[in-house]
């Protein structure tokens, strides 16, 4: 089995982005991941479009993405893992190089959520997940979703509404650094607390906003990696999971099963333990997701997140930065691009290309968190500069 | 950045499902009776909600309807203030997962209750719900 790496990345600016379609937008990150790699376009033979859908107008995004990109005749597929789709093309891809398919494979993540109304957008996400037993005649909504977990963490850990403040302050910090984010300025937690409440006890601040965005990744098997590149930033692990449509038929609120046994699996393939990795990209459509995520992924003890973000450990310098690009809430959460914008943000941070984010490499490992849904699909990747 | 121009497309899409519920229609029938029931397989007792005609657990497809009575304890709960397109108007609403005796757990609309004052562990009842015209539904209210 060969070993696989990224090659190259590509990302757009993150944003509202009424200058472009989904094609147009696309075409920012895989012209930029296809440069950077150095890589014929000829010899990508698979390009996996991770997309949701439906608050834009196509719905055969690949073929559209790809005949824009002059990329028509490769194998393609477009894949769906809610908010996780961007990993889950990532997954896909790598399998084809993994399983001798292809030499080099293309992932894209694209979402273009602005073109329908904001209340059209929360309809289509609020639908998601069991739409009979749980939207139909209740009228759920994706920040409910989370404010379900949110209450019961609280309760059970707790945890106070500064705290999850506190995650929404640190990442509008480390989004004012990151000139690819949707939200370029600092907040401060009075400002987070005095915001409108969306699903209580969840407020505006404590939520990513909706945005258009693509990031590509170029893949490749170990010969042609190490052709293409000086950096080759290597995928050592890759584990996912899933669980209930239903949250009504999970087992606890305090936490996501899917990312723990996501998290469980990636750790065991790439050998490595929590305390090994030098910078994370968490899930943090919510300020309570990437509370839950520290835990989750190990790396505190379940109801110690709140102890480890009010020590500081989640900044640079800090024992394990997360999300120093600015995370979903202020770099923004195009759903079906957030997974490749997480891979190529580790990527940056272990090749040592992240400038005034860069955090310390000790082990050179990364983790990605990527979450669809309320952990309806879980996908963490592991990734390493050897 | 400044709003771009754009082309408003011409041909908007209504969609409207309908939705099977021939396996499951002892529920919606039980609902209209004010009764709250649920599908227990035959085979290995696994009970589950929402109720499903073919068992998850041991893949049986003979199945009974089981009284889930009306008492649960609420476990988690949420007050939705920005409502989805197709709930506009219809102001906050609270939502709650409740859990029976036997540990089923079910999501619906909570009433009753201030959110301020809510707290997990609080006493619900299910009650049957349906409005004229509108699909038969089941609400829970702080006791």
């Amino acid at each position: 089995m060969s070993r696989v790496a990224i090659v190259g990345i590509g990302h757009s600016r993150f944003g509202r982005r009424t200058d472009v379609n989904v094609g147009e937008l696309a075409f920012e990150s895989i012209k930029e991941a296809v440069d950077d790699a150095g890589v014929d376009r000829k010899e990508i033979k698979n390009v996996v479009v991770g997309t949701m859908g439906s608050w834009y107008e196509e719905l055969l995004p690949a073929v559209v993405v790809n005949e824009y990109a002059g990329l028509s005749g490769a194998g393609t597929m477009r894949v769906e893992a809610a908010c996780a789709s961007g990993s889950a093309a990532l997954k896909a891809a790598y399998n084809s190089i993994v399983s001798g398919e292809t030499d080099v494979a293309l992932a894209v993540g694209v979402e273009k959520m602005t073109e329908v109304d904001s209340p059209t957008s929360v309809e289509l996400i609020g639908r998601a997940g069991s739409y009979m037993w749980e939207f139909e005649n209740f009228g759920m909504t994706f920040p409910a979703y989370y404010a379900l977990y949110a209450v019961s963490h609280m309760n059970r850990y707790g945890t106070t509404e500064e705290d999850l403040a506190r995650i929404s302050v640190k990442a509008h910090r480390y989004g004012a650094m990151n000139p690819l984010a949707q939200f370029q300025k600092e907040i401060t937690i009075e400002k987070v607390l005095g915001s409108p409440v969306v699903a209580w006890p969840l407020k505006l601040y404590d939520a990513c906003p909706l945005t258009d965005g693509s990031a590509a990744v170029v893949l490749a098997t170990e010969d042609v990696a190490k052709k293409l590149s000086d950096t080759p930033i290597w995928i050592k692990g890759v584990g996912y999971s899933s669980d209930t449509a239903n949250l009504g038929r999970r087992s606890n609120y305090v936490g996501l099963e899917a990312a723990v046994r996501a998290a469980g699996r990636a750790y065991s393939m790439a050998k490595v333990s929590p305390g090994d990795i030098d910078v994370a990209t968490a899930h943090d459509c919510f300020t309570i997701a990437e509370l839950m995520a520290y835990e989750d992924l190990g790396f505190c003890r379940k109801g110690e997140g709140t102890k480890l973000l009010r020590e500081g450990q989640t900044e640079i310098g800090g024992k394990i930065p997360v999300n120093v690009d600015g995370g979903l809430k202020a770099k923004g959460h195009p759903v079906g691009a957030t997974g490749v914008s997480m891979a190529v943000e580790i990527t940056k941070q272990l090749r040592g290309e992240a400038g005034r984010r860069q955090v310390p490499l000790r082990k050179g490992l990364g983790l990605v968190h990527n979450v669809g849904g309320t952990g309806h699909y879980a996908y963490v990747t592991i990734l390493s500069r050897s | 950045m400044s709003e771009q121009p754009s082309l408003h497309s011409s041909r908007p899409l209504t969609l409207r499902f309908d939705i099977p519920i021939s396996k499951t229609r002892e529920f919606w029938d039980s609902l209209r009776d004010g009764k709250f029931v649920t599908t227990k397989c035959s085979e290995c007792g696994n009970v589950t909600f929402p109720p499903q005609a073919d068992c998850p657990r041991c893949m049986g497809s003979e199945f009974e309807w089981v009284d889930l009575g009306r008492e649960a304890t609420l476990v988690t709960f949420t007050s939705v203030q920005v409502a989805p397109a197709s709930f506009a108007g219809s102001g906050p609403y609270m939502i709650g997962i409740g859990e029976f005796r036997g540990g089923v757990k079910v999501l619906a609309r909570l009433e009753g209750i201030e959110p301020k004052k809510a707290r997990p562990g609080a006493k619900l009842r299910i009650e049957a719900r349906s409005e004229k015209g509108g699909n038969p539904y089941y609400v829970f209210v702080a006791c």
